[in-house]
Order: structure tokens, then C-alpha cells, then sequence
């Protein structure tokens, strides 16, 4: 079954001029959260979607996940129109939404339970991908006895070993400290290597997303819409070390922070690029 | 847990500090122990008569009513009575109150439209229904498990309801995107996700529970250790009712030690899951 | 200046407060109509309502509340003067804490009700019977979570409170009552909850004044209206002792310093 486990399924995500309202809950208001958003990600691809808060990230993240509806626009996971939550779009979640009345391996097992996959099976499913993010022996350990990097690796191998299309995350580092979101950074570039799921990954961290990223969808605020699509001209395999030094790397986060700041400089003096 | 016996006799290498660590990190030495000098100021007052003896007895009166109590049967008889109401009305209470608490919970309008219900009727307190209870069914053992069963239905619907509405929604999407159905995820995540509630709220519904036991008996008062208390304080028994306090309140420390700290051991400790302040649950 | 839809919104929430009551008097009309209970079983809605109107033109509820508040308040408040300085200094010494903890949460689980054959042989039937009754409700309680709270004062805060300077005695006022402040105002919610029940069982079996004995005379005279009135009331005070007392000074202190109160029953 090992060969099996090396193959990674890895659908392809269209959005189609996708548009959210919300009604203001204080004035009544409607709102345009996001503006006729337009992208593609090919299978195993690799694409980050980054924009400061309010730019609607999120908002694309929780549609195309399908726990939020969109008022207009349509969702295509290999040319299929979504509808609500399904396990072809597996999501990483920033406070990593592990179950915490199940051990490690249960977790990572949840996925292939749910398709009715037998124990034994499911049970080595797990460990292979608890190997693959570097957590072999801790199975048998609950969530709360691991630090949150770790957490968080479980999180990666509950959504990989449930073989989904896509998989979505959300921020999945901004609550670990920084030592340890760049070991995780290159841990999820080099499983990315190995396995090209597709993946989808909101961030608001520009040197984040140009270190993980084939592609980056620059989004823009009030309404959120997307900026412009930057091809990221990094070889792999991506290395913080190396990385940092590069002259490409760092023209392109100034490309981008560029991006970011260009239109509101009158209104807001700065942007953070990370916070 | 017993001291060193003379059947173990082995020669001990760890000299007395080891001992004495192990000693007091044991749980029943912990637990037992501080009690050992109260019991002994208890009988020094006794003894020194600061109190008239018909309002207050020392332990060793209330040490030899137990065994007499307990040999003509008396003590027991009452002890499994009560036992038997409590456990009764604790079983139907839980059964109803968790249905109650999982269908309310379940539903979000359903949860707006019954919690100022349920809230206000936690507030009528059990013991207020007794007087109309006893028209209902007269001074009978009814009267009695049904106040019970009122005391736990409501503090463990209330906080099976919080609980089912503390569980995280990034947990039920991440349930949801991993391709659980809603039954699924109700039996995977909703109901393990409410379990801290459901614990709290057994705590504080056997809390009231029991106490409204007390009071039912005293005053509906055919049997059982508040009736044994009730009516030996009529007949001027200090030494009965020093003895039914005593009697409950190990009663107490055994529930919580054997079947409510074990079961939040096992599950929401174990999980890592620490109890909310009983904000909602209370 | 709240807008129109914040206006929209609180009418809501009122809406969806009065409904839930709204419909259970509908169906206690209702079910009373239909399957013509006598009254002496089940009061009309009408009549409870009759009863509650003449009980206050003749001035005898405000009697029986009275009563029961003015018991309620000085339990708790003698339980209060005492127990918070007494649950401070024993917090103060770990090793005190954890001597006293296992014979305080007996006490806490002895608490209240069981305490009324004693109490009624200790002080005779009538209102210190009753006042004890409510003063061991809270006491223990309180004692306990007071403890508790400063014991569990992070031990960063004491140092930093004794290096910067802070004598003795204020360190009492400084750090400690308001570090434990959390934990006191739980342990005063659980100890109430107890107190209200207990109150009503030791005035039912020990007074001849007061709510509970209000309820329990109109039982002899099958007098069910004044019965459920009784019982409406004593819901009704809860309540409003719990929601505009206790829980807006629980609210106060843990979540205004987003402290969590580790409070146990």
C-alpha cells in the first residue's frame, strides 16, 4: 500500500468572478467584501492568496471551502461547481481545529473514517503521513500535549492523508512563533515537492508568501479584488539560507510590497507588511 | 497507600526523606490527613464540655452510634434509601436532561427560544416545587425523586446546551471539510465537543441534587438520612444528627472521588480541554 | 446615537426574550381550559394573578419578601466580612492552602441544607436558624474560592509586588484581594445558589415568615395560585439577584482583567 501513498491527488481550482455582500450588522449597510475575483490554480500548484485584512482573503478561502456562500460568481474544483463543505477541498485552519478528544493518529484518520475506510488501513494511512511531516511516535499523544508547530504539522497530515483536490490554509502559521513557522515553511515546501498537492494559502505575510509560492494572487482592500497575479521566479527547492540572500527573492517582495502600498498611500501612510 | 507491614520486610535503601515525600504525595494520606487534627479539636471541645452535651457531641459518641446504628440495621436501611432516591432521580434527571440539552442544543432557534425558559426554571430551584409536588402526589417517595429529578434536568440541559455551543465552528468545518455528513459530525464532534459541559453540569446538578434530597426528607420525612437527622433533632438526638452529617458528607467525598473526578480525569482533563468559568453554565 | 437598525436589533432581542414566556403562558391558559383541572391541582393563570394582586394590596408579600431579603443579606454579608480576609490569609501560605483545601471543599459539599436540623437545635425554630442556614452557604463556599484565588496568584506578581516596595499590609489590599477578586466573586455566586435553596427549605421547616413559608402554608390550605405565585417570585428574585448582582460583578472583575477564574465547586 506505500505506493499508494506516495500518489497525491491534485485537482485543479478555477474561480469565476466570484463577488460577496454582506448586510452591515450596525447601519444595514451593504457591504461589498469582495469585487468580481478572477483566478485559476492548476493542478499542483502551489498559490498564495495575500493582501492585508480586509482586502478578502478569507472571505475567498471560506467560499471556495464552501462554508460561506457567494452572492454571485461560481467555484470549479476540476470544472465541478461546489456546494458547501466537501473533503475534495481539505482546509488547514490557523487555530488548527485539531479534535481534542482524539489522539494524533485519530485525527489524521479522521478523513479516511468518515469514508468508511477500515481501522487497519486508516491506522497506517496516518502514520505514513505522521511520517511525512516528522511526527512518527507521537500517535498515540493528544493535541494539547504537543507545541502548536507541531499541532499544526498534524493539521497538514489530517488534510493530506484525506487525498483532497485542493487543500486550503488559512494562516495556518501566523500563530506558531517565528523560529518555528520557518522550519514549517520549509517542511510544507519540501512535502509540497514531494506529493504536488494544489494548495491554496492565504497569508498576509508578503515574505511568506513569496518563499512558499508558485504564483501570488495580490489581493487589494475596500471592496476586496484582486491587484495582480505575480509569478514568483524562485527554483526549488526553496531553503530560508539561501533564500534570504537572493537578489530575485528580494526584488520580488518589493514588487509586491509595492503592490500593496501603491494605491492608498494618500489614506493610509503604511502598510505592514507583516505583523 | 498501607504503611510498611511486617510481611515486607525488605531492607530499605531509601532512607526516610524518600518516605516521606512518597508519603505525603499520596493521594489518600493528602486527602485523610488534614482531617485527622480537626476530628482531634472536635473531640477536645467535646471533652471540655465548652458546649452544653445536649448540643454538641465529641467523635467518639458519634463513633459508637455508628456501629450501633449500623448493626440494628437503622443507619444502612436510611443510608440505602436515600442512596436509592438520589440514584434514581440522577439517572432519570441525566436522561432527560440530556435529551432536553441535546435537542435544544442542536437547534439555534430552538437554543434562543428555550434558554430564558430553562434559565428561569434552574431559578425556581428545585426545592420551591416541593409544596406543590406534595398536592400533586402527597408526602410519598414520588415527591421526593421528582424534586430531584427537576434539581439535575436543568443545570445539565443548560450546560449541555453551552457546551454544544462552545464547541469552536473551525472544528465542525474542519469536521465538514473532511467529508463528515451532519451525523457524523454530530457524534464525532458536536457531542465529544459538549462532553466538558455535560461533566460541569453533572457536578452542579448532583450538587443541588443531593442537597435537595436532604430537604425533601426532612420534609416530606418517611425515611432516608435527612428524615434520620430530622427526626432525631425532634426527639433531642445531637448525637444522630452529628452522625447524618458526618455520614453525608463522606457520602459526598465518595461520589466525587469515585465517579466525578474519575470521569473528568478520563475525559476533559485527559483531552486537555480545561473547563469554562461556568459562565453560561451555572 | 443608536440608528434605526440597532433599534431594529434590540426589539429583536426583546422579541425573542418575551416570546419563550408568551408561549408558555399561552399553553398554561390553554391547557387549563381544555382539560378543566380543578384548582386546588393547578391554578388558572387568572388566579395566580388574582392572588398576587391581593397579596400586594394587603401588604402581605412585601412582608414575606422582606423577610426573605433581609435574612438572604444578612447571611451573606456576615459570611462575606469574614470569609474573604479569612480565605486571604490562608491563601497567603501554600502549605496552608493545601492543608485546609480537602476539609474546606468538604465543607463546601456539607454546605447549607444539611446544616438545618443543627442550626433548628442549635438556635431554635425562627430567624438566626435561618440566617445561620445562609451564612454556611456562603461561608464555605466563599472561604474556599477566596482561597483558592490567592493561592493562585502567579508568584511573579507577589515578587514584583514586594521588590517594588509594597509593605506588608498593603500587599494584602494590593495584590491579593484584587488578584483573588475573580475567584471571590464565583465563590459568592456558588455559595448564593446554595443560600437561595437553603433559605427556602430552612423557611419552610423552621419559620413562621417568609417566602418559603409562604409557600408551604398556602400547601396546607391546597392554596395552589398562591403556591405557584410563591414559586414565580422566588424564581423572579433569583434571577434578579444573579443577573444584575452576581453576574455583572463576575462579569466585571474576570473578564475586565481577562482573568479566569479557577474556581471549583
Amino acid at each position: 500500500m506505500s505506493s499508494d501513498a506516495t500518489y497525491q491527488r491534485a485537482g485543479r481550482l478555477e474561480v469565476r468572478a466570484l463577488e460577496k455582500r454582506y448586510d452591515d450588522e450596525r447601519t444595514g449597510d451593504s457591504v461589498l467584501a469582495l469585487e468580481r475575483a478572477d483566478f485559476e490554480v492548476e493542478g499542483g500548484e502551489f498559490v498564495a492568496l495575500l493582501g492585508p485584512s480586509g482586502c478578502g482573503k478569507t472571505t475567498i478561502l471560506n467560499i471556495v471551502a464552501g462554508f460561506i456562500s457567494q452572492t454571485a460568481g461560481e467555484v470549479l474544483v476540476d470544472g465541478q461547481a461546489i456546494s458547501g463543505p466537501g473533503a475534495d477541498r481539505g482546509v488547514v485552519f490557523q487555530s488548527f481545529a485539531l479534535f481534542p478528544w482524539k489522539t494524533v493518529r485519530a485525527n489524521v484518520a479522521f478523513g479516511p473514517k468518515m469514508r468508511g475506510m477500515d481501522k487497519q488501513e486508516r491506522r497506517q494511512l496516518a502514520d505514513e503521513y505522521l511520517e511525512l511531516v516528522g511526527l512518527s511516535g507521537f500517535e498515540d499523544k493528544y493535541p494539547h500535549e504537543l507545541s502548536g508547530g507541531m499541532q499544526q504539522r498534524v493539521g497538514v497530515a489530517r488534510v493530506l492523508a484525506n487525498q483532497p483536490a485542493v487543500m486550503l490554509m488559512d494562516e495556518p502559521f501566523a500563530s506558531v512563533d517565528a523560529q518555528t513557522r520557518m522550519t514549517l515553511q520549509e517542511e510544507l515546501t519540501r512535502i509540497w515537492q514531494e506529493r504536488r498537492p494544489t494548495i491554496v494559502f492565504v497569508t498576509h505575510d508578503v515574505e511568506e508568501a513569496v518563499f512558499l509560492a508558485d504564483r501570488i494572487v495580490v489581493l487589494a482592500p475596500h471592496p476586496g479584488r484582486v491587484r495582480e497575479i505575480v509569478e514568483v521566479p524562485l527554483t526549488r527547492p526553496r531553503v530560508w539560507d539561501d533564500i534570504l540572500g537572493n537578489d530575485r527573492f528580494k526584488e520580488t517582495v518589493h514588487h509586491v510590497l509595492g503592490l500593496l502600498k501603491a494605491p492608498q498611500v494618500t489614506e493610509q501612510p503604511t502598510v505592514e507588511a507583516e505583523t | 497507600m498501607s504503611a510498611p507491614s511486617v510481611a515486607d520486610q525488605r531492607p530499605v535503601v531509601a532512607p526516610t526523606l524518600g518516605f516521606r515525600r512518597r508519603l505525603l504525595d499520596n493521594t489518600v494520606v493528602r486527602n485523610v490527613g488534614p482531617f485527622m487534627p480537626i476530628v482531634l479539636l472536635w473531640w477536645l471541645i467535646a471533652e471540655l464540655e465548652v458546649f452544653p452535651s445536649a448540643f454538641f457531641v465529641g467523635p467518639d459518641v458519634v463513633a459508637v452510634r455508628l456501629v450501633e446504628l449500623s448493626r440494628n440495621g437503622i443507619l444502612t436501611g436510611y443510608l440505602a434509601d436515600s442512596l436509592y432516591r438520589l440514584g434514581t432521580g440522577v439517572l432519570v434527571g441525566l436522561l432527560v436532561g440530556g435529551v432536553f440539552g441535546l435537542i435544544i442544543g442542536l437547534s439555534r432557534v430552538a437554543r434562543r427560544f428555550a434558554w430564558p425558559l430553562l434559565v428561569f426554571f434552574q431559578a425556581i430551584g428545585d426545592i420551591a416545587w416541593l409544596p406543590l409536588l406534595i398536592v400533586w402526589f402527597g408526602f410519598s417517595l414520588l415527591s421526593v425523586t421528582a424534586v430531584i429529578v427537576y434539581t439535575v434536568v436543568f443545570p445539565l440541559a443548560l450546560s449541555i446546551t453551552a457546551g454544544i455551543a462552545s464547541v469552536p465552528e473551525d472544528m465542525r468545518r474542519a469536521s465538514a471539510s473532511l467529508g463528515a455528513g451532519r451525523w457524523q459530525t454530530l457524534t464525532e464532534v458536536v457531542l465529544p465537543g459538549a462532553l466538558p459541559g455535560v461533566v460541569s453540569g453533572m457536578r452542579t446538578g448532583l450538587g443541588y441534587g443531593w442537597r435537595a434530597l436532604i430537604a425533601a426528607e426532612i420534609i416530606v420525612g418517611t425515611s432516608g438520612i435527612g428524615f434520620m437527622m430530622f427526626d432525631a433533632r425532634r426527639v433531642g438526638e445531637v448525637t444522630d444528627v452529628f452522625l447524618g452529617m458526618i455520614v453525608l458528607g463522606v457520602l459526598w467525598y465518595a461520589l466525587d472521588a469515585l465517579i466525578l473526578a474519575p470521569l473528568e480525569r478520563e475525559t476533559v482533563e485527559r483531552w486537555g480541554m480545561v473547563r469554562r468559568p461556568a459562565a453560561a453554565a451555572k | 446615537m443608536p440608528s434605526l437598525m440597532a433599534l431594529r436589533r434590540r426589539a429583536v432581542n426583546l422579541l425573542w426574550f418575551i416570546a419563550p414566556f408568551a408561549a408558555l403562558a399561552l399553553v398554561w391558559v390553554v391547557a387549563v381550559e381544555l382539560t378543566d383541572v380543578p384548582s386546588r391541582v393547578f391554578p388558572a393563570l387568572a388566579e395566580v394573578w388574582s392572588a398576587g394582586v391581593g397579596m400586594v394590596a394587603d401588604g402581605s408579600l412585601w412582608q414575606h419578601v422582606g423577610v426573605s431579603l433581609q435574612r438572604t443579606v444578612t447571611g451573606a454579608a456576615l459570611a462575606a466580612v469574614i470569609s474573604i480576609p479569612f480565605g486571604i490569609l490562608m491563601g497567603i501560605s501554600r502549605p496552608v492552602a493545601a492543608y485546609f483545601s480537602p476539609i474546606l471543599r468538604f465543607s463546601v459539599a456539607l454546605a447549607g441544607i444539611a446544616w438545618i436540623p443543627l442550626a433548628t437545635l442549635w438556635f431554635g425554630f425562627g430567624n438566626r436558624a435561618v440566617i445561620f442556614i445562609i451564612f454556611n452557604a456562603v461561608f464555605f463556599s466563599l472561604t474556599y474560592n477566596t482561597m483558592l484565588g490567592v493561592s493562585r496568584i502567579a508568584p511573579d506578581m507577589h515578587r514584583a509586588a514586594r521588590s517594588l516596595g509594597a509593605p506588608r499590609y498593603r500587599m494584602f489590599t494590593e495584590v491579593y484581594l484584587p488578584g483573588s477578586l475573580p475567584s471571590v466573586v464565583t465563590g459568592l455566586r456558588i455559595g448564593m445558589g446554595y443560600a437561595w435553596r437553603g433559605l427556602i427549605a430552612a423557611e419552610i421547616i423552621a419559620t413562621s415568615a417568609g417566602l418559603g413559608y409562604m409557600l408551604f402554608l398556602a400547601r396546607r390550605f391546597y392554596h395552589t395560585d398562591i403556591i405557584v405565585l410563591s414559586m414565580i417570585i422566588i424564581g423572579l428574585i433569583w434571577l434578579a439577584m444573579d443577573r444584575f448582582l452576581l453576574a455583572p460583578l463576575e462579569r466585571r472583575t474576570v473578564e475586565r482583567w481577562g482573568m479566569v477564574a479557577g474556581a471549583t465547586r
